[in-house]
C-alpha cells in the first residue's frame, strides 16, 4: 500500500445544485457538507447558462462560509466560456463530465493554469475532476487520469450518463458496472490518486433523498476502504458523513492491532493469526490508514463547525 | 520485445491444482509439506518470512528441494523482487522447477529475473531455459502492467494474482464478492490465455479469505475458480490441499459425459454432419475438442496422483 497522503483532503458528502436555484445555493452553507458542487451543466436549462456561469463567482463563498470545499461542474461542451467565469480564488476544483481523451484534461489544464496566474490563485491549486460517464472514457481511463496532475481524485464510470451511453438499466440487482469500475479503479490504484468509486449495493428504486440508504451505501464503502461521497439531496448529507467517519470501535480495533503487530515485528516474525485476524504488514498499514482518516475526519468536522459559529456570530 | 508463440496446450498438461505456500524458515512446515499432497510446493522466502530471518532461510533451500522433491510434489520458490538476487542465488539447485515473483510490478523485473535464472542454471548444471516463472500480480502497477509482465520472458508459465486482496486491501463488499476481485480475475484470465499462460487463483468470497477458510469452502472456492479458467491455486494451510486438488480435478460425472457427448459426435462426423443433436444440446467441433480437453485433463490428473502416491511410497514413478 502506498505511503499515507497527509495532504487528503475529506469529501465525505456533498450537493451538487443547479446555482441558479437561489433557495439551494443560500442554505448550502448549512447543510454540513464537506462540498458543495455548484452545477452548470445538466441541471441548469440552456437558456440559463450565460446567467448561470455570472453567479458562479459569488455563490463560492457563500456556499462555502459554512466550511465546505467549493466545485463546479461545467459543461463538457462549454470548457472556454465556463472556465473563464468560474475559475476564482475559493473555488478547488472543476468536475469535467464526459471526460473521454486525455487531450480534453489537458485543454483544461491550460486554460486553469493561465487564470490561476491572471487571478491571483496559487499554481495547481485547482483541480480537475475528470468524470467518467461513456465508453470512450473508460477505453481511456488511465492516459485521462494521468494528463494532468490536477486530476487528484478518480474513479466512477457509473451512473446515468454510463448507463445510456451503454444502453443498461440503470435500477438492477445486480453489478452492471463491474468492467468499466474496474478499468478506472485500476489506473486510480496504479496512479496512487485517492479512489472515488463504490461498492456494489443492490439499488431498485433509485431513490436520492433516502437517509437510511444513504447511511447503509456509506458504511458498506467504509468497511469497504472508500473513503469519498457525495450526493443530491440534504438528507444524505449527515448519514454520508457519519457513515464515511470510522467508528470509535474501528479505532480502538486498530489501536490494538498496531500494537500487536508492533510486538511481533520486534520479535522479527512477518505475520501471526489472532482470533481469526491475520495481522502482517498489511493489516498495519491498513490499521495506520484508518487512525490518519479519522484523524482528518476530526479535523474536518471541527473546522466546519468554527466556520459556521463564525458565520453566526456575524450581525445580520 | 517479440510476441510468444501461440498458446502452447501442453502446457496446460503439467497438473499443478494445489500450490502449498511454506515459510521456507519454518522447518516443521518444511519437514511435512511433501505429505500434503500438494501438486506443488512453493517454498516461501517472501512475505511469510521475517526479514531477520531471511539468511538462514536461503541457506535451507538446497536441502528443501530435495526434501520436498522426493516426496512427490513439484518445488517453486517464491522469491521477493527487490531481494532478487540473493533470493535467487539461495534457490537455483537441481530439481527447482520454477520461481514465483511475489508483488511484480514491472516487465524488467521479469527480465532480470530471467537473466539470473540463465546464469545460475549454466553454473549449476541445470538445463538451460527449464526454470518457469510465475508473475504474482498483487498490486494495482502490476496488474496494470500485467501484459508486458506476461510478455517479458519465455519463462512466465503462469499469472496469479497471489495475495492481491490484502496487498492491495481489498475488502468484502455488501454481496459477498471482494470489491473489485471479479474484474481482477477475469483481467487475469484473459491476458494469462492472450499469451499462452496459465491463470492461477481461487473465487474466494466472504467470509472465506484464503488462509483461514475452512477445507469445504476452499473446495467451493476452488471449483468456482476452475468454472471462471483458473487451473490451481495456491493454499497456506495443509487441509486446504485436497479440497484444491479435488476442486480442480474434472470429476467423474463430467469425465463421463465428456466421454458420451464424444461418441455422439463421433458417430454424426462419420455419417457427414459437422454437428450433431445430444440430449438438448447441439455438439459441434468446438464443444467436442472441449470435451477431449478435460478427458485429457482428467487422465492427467490421474496420472499425477499415482506419482505423487509412488513417490511417497517410495515406488518408480510412473512417466506418461
Amino acid at each position: 500500500m502506498p505511503p499515507v497522503n497527509r495532504d487528503r483532503k475529506v469529501r465525505r458528502s456533498g450537493l451538487t445544485m443547479p446555482v441558479v436555484t437561489p433557495r439551494f445555493v443560500d442554505n448550502a452553507w448549512r447543510r454540513g457538507c464537506d462540498f458543495i458542487n455548484l452545477d452548470l451543466e445538466d441541471s441548469v436549462p440552456q437558456n440559463l447558462k450565460g446567467y448561470a456561469r455570472r453567479l458562479i463567482k459569488d455563490a463560492i463563498p457563500n456556499v462555502s462560509k459554512g466550511g465546505a470545499e467549493a466545485f463546479t461542474r461545467i459543461n463538457h461542451d462549454l470548457v472556454e466560456a465556463d472556465l473563464e467565469a468560474i475559475v476564482w480564488p475559493g473555488l478547488s476544483k472543476v468536475n469535467y463530465p464526459k471526460a473521454e481523451y486525455a487531450w480534453e484534461i489537458e485543454k483544461l489544464d491550460r486554460i486553469i493554469t493561465r487564470l490561476e496566474r491572471e487571478r491571483g490563485i496559487r499554481p495547481g491549486t485547482v483541480e480537475i475532476g475528470a468524470n467518467i460517464e461513456t465508453a470512450v472514457g473508460v477505453a481511456n481511463a488511465y492516459e485521462i487520469a494521468s494528463a494532468s496532475p490536477r486530476v487528484r481524485e478518480f474513479g466512477g464510470a457509473t451512473g446515468y450518463d454510463m448507463s445510456r451511453d451503454l444502453g443498461v438499466e440503470m435500477f438492477v440487482g445486480f453489478d452492471q458496472f463491474v468492467y468499466g469500475k474496474g478499468e478506472t479503479e485500476l489506473a486510480t490504484r496504479a496512479l496512487n490518486l485517492e479512489l472515488h468509486t463504490a461498492p456494489f449495493t443492490a439499488n431498485t428504486t433509485g431513490s436520492v433523498s433516502d437517509p437510511d440508504r444513504a447511511y447503509q451505501e456509506a458504511e458498506a464503502a467504509r468497511k469497504c476502504g472508500l473513503r469519498v461521497g457525495g450526493g443530491l439531496h440534504p438528507n444524505v448529507v449527515d448519514p454520508q458523513n457519519r457513515g464515511l467517519t470510522p467508528t470509535d470501535e474501528e479505532v480502538a480495533e486498530a489501536r490494538s492491532l498496531l500494537e500487536q503487530y508492533r510486538k511481533l515485528a520486534s520479535s522479527g516474525q512477518a505475520w501471526t493469526e489472532i482470533e481469526g485476524t491475520v495481522i502482517d504488514r498489511h493489516a498495519a498499514d491498513r490499521a495506520e490508514e484508518l487512525l490518519e482518516w479519522h484523524r482528518l475526519c476530526q479535523e474536518r468536522d471541527l473546522e466546519k463547525a468554527e466556520a459556521v459559529a463564525r458565520v453566526e456570530r456575524e450581525p445580520g | 520485445m517479440s510476441p510468444k508463440e501461440p498458446v502452447k496446450r501442453e502446457a496446460f498438461q503439467k497438473v499443478r491444482r494445489s500450490w502449498l505456500l511454506v515459510p521456507a524458515s519454518n522447518p516443521e512446515r518444511v519437514n511435512t509439506a511433501h505429505l500434503a499432497g500438494a501438486d506443488v510446493v512453493v517454498l516461501d522466502l517472501s512475505e511469510l518470512v521475517g526479514e531477520a530471518d531471511k539468511p538462514q532461510a536461503r541457506s535451507t533451500i538446497e536441502a528443501s528441494i530435495q526434501q520436498v522433491k522426493n516426496g512427490g510434489a513439484e518445488v517453486f520458490v517464491q522469491v521477493d523482487p527487490e531481494l532478487v538476487y540473493a533470493d535467487l542465488q539461495a534457490s537455483v539447485w537441481p530439481g527447482l522447477a520454477g520461481i514465483i515473483i511475489s508483488q511484480v510490478e514491472s516487465p524488467q523485473q521479469v527480465e532480470e529475473a530471467s537473466q539470473l535464472l540463465y546464469r545460475l542454471e549454466e553454473e549449476r548444471g541445470l538445463l538451460p531455459h527449464s526454470l518457469e516463472i510465475i508473475a504474482a500480480l498483487e498490486t494495482a502497477q502490476g496488474n496494470h502492467q500485467g501484459h508486458q509482465i506476461a510478455l517479458a520472458s519465455q519463462r512466465v508459465w503462469g499469472l496469479t494474482l497471489g495475495r492481491a486482496d490484502l496487498v492491495m486491501d481489498l475488502r468484502p463488499e455488501p454481496s459477498g464478492e471482494i470489491h473489485m476481485m471479479q474484474y481482477l480475475m477475469q483481467r487475469l484470465i484473459t491476458l494469462s490465455n492472450a499469451v499462452g499462460a496459465v491463470p492461477l487463483g481461487a473465487w474466494w468470497r466472504e467470509p472465506d479469505r484464503g488462509l483461514l477458510a475452512t477445507t469445504e469452502n476452499t473446495y467451493t472456492t476452488g471449483f468456482r475458480g476452475r468454472s471462471i479458467g483458473f487451473k490451481g491455486s495456491m493454499c497456506i494451510n495443509e487441509e486446504q490441499v485436497g479440497p484444491l486438488n479435488q476442486a480442480f480435478t474434472p470429476t467423474d460425472f463430467e469425465v463421463s459425459t465428456a466421454g458420451s457427448l464424444l461418441d455422439a459426435y463421433r458417430e454424426g462426423v462419420a455419417q457427414g454432419m459437422a454437428a450433431v443433436r445430444w440430449d438438448e444440446r447441439i455438439i459441434d467441433r468446438g464443444t467436442a475438442l472441449q470435451a477431449q480437453a478435460l478427458i485429457d485433463l482428467g487422465a492427467a490428473c490421474s496420472l499425477r496422483d499415482e506419482a505423487k502416491a509412488a513417490a511417497l511410497e517410495g515406488r518408480p514413478v510412473p512417466v506418461p
